[in-house]
């Protein structure tokens, strides 16, 4: 093998370790979703995620309403219960993105952290998706929450 | 030559910033919304057809065939209706949650409803409602 030949192979080799190890470690959600406490009868749920391990080094917090809940790792997925009213979901790069959504009592809601192209780093942005979409994508996805 | 090259990577980087630029500067034309809830009524409305409302700045909203709609509200462009069967939003560089307002068989734009605001369609797109049986006892 020549040289340049070893080197790509070393670098690609490289890029793919930093991937994964960029990405989220914890238990799968079917693995803990009998863990998971009942939603408070006062409360809604907000589950809050990244499938995508496209620009895996971008992890940027995640935040409710200005308070950080939690970073977007790639493939993870964590949640938060908050009372019934008007949230805003927030991610911040050279940008900052935010969705803004309603929660009604003993409501979940999914939230997709997808990611698109900038000019330096890329942008992530947080989604609202269908519920069959979303317990769908988080199924096989692990939790990154505390 | 050498200035033609120059010329050309500075050209090249302009654009680029350009474009960077253009990541965040979609934002939504808004107008403060007096909305007034409705009383719930039995009716429900189905969609008959897929449509696409374009707005003036953002990206087209996909409201979906088969789904259905009652009147939650109003407000002065028209009636705020609401469904439970897909997820609607408005895009541009920020995502908000919305309900389409209907004025004379179009939808003429959205209320946003935690910013409790209007947004207008561009152009208002006709939509086809069409009236389900009604439920005894009101509605869900």
């Amino acid at each position: 093998m020549n040289i340049p030949k070893r080197i790509a192979n070393l670098a690609a080799f490289c890029v793919l370790c930093l991937m994964l190890a960029a990405c989220a470690g914890g238990p799968r959600f079917s693995e803990m979703s009998g863990n998971i406490p009942n939603l408070g009868a006062d409360n809604g749920r907000i589950y809050i995620y990244r499938t995508t391990v496209l620009g895996a080094a971008i992890q940027p917090d995640v935040r409710v309403n200005g308070v950080v809940v939690g970073s977007a790792a790639p493939q993870g997925f964590f949640y938060v219960d908050r009372p019934p009213g008007n949230y805003k979901i927030s991610t911040s790069t050279e940008v900052d993105r935010d969705l803004s959504l309603t929660l009604e009592s003993g409501q979940t809601r999914y939230v997709r952290l997808g990611i698109s192209m900038g000019f330096f780093v890329g942008h992530v942005y947080p989604e609202l998706v269908d519920d069959a979409e979303g317990k769908q994508d988080i199924s096989t996805l692990h939790y990154t929450g505390k | 030559m050498i200035y033609s090259v120059y010329a050309r990577i500075g050209f090249i980087c302009g654009a680029l910033a350009v474009a960077g630029c253009a990541f965040d500067v979609m934002h939504l034309k808004q107008s403060p919304a007096q909305y007034e809830a409705v009383t719930a009524t039995n009716q429900i409305w189905v969609l008959q057809d897929d449509l696409k409302v374009s707005i003036a700045s953002g990206w087209a909203t996909p409201l979906k065939k088969g789904t259905t709609w009652r009147q939650v509200g109003r407000i002065k462009e028209g009636d705020v209706i609401r469904t439970r069967d897909q997820i609607v939003t408005v895009e541009a560089s920020n995502i908000f949650e919305a309900n389409p307002v209907i004025d004379h068989e179009k939808v003429v734009g959205f209320f946003l409803v935690v910013e409790n605001s209007f947004t207008p369609a561009d152009p208002p797109a006709p939509i086809n409602l069409l009236l389900k049986k009604p439920i005894e006892g009101g509605t869900s």
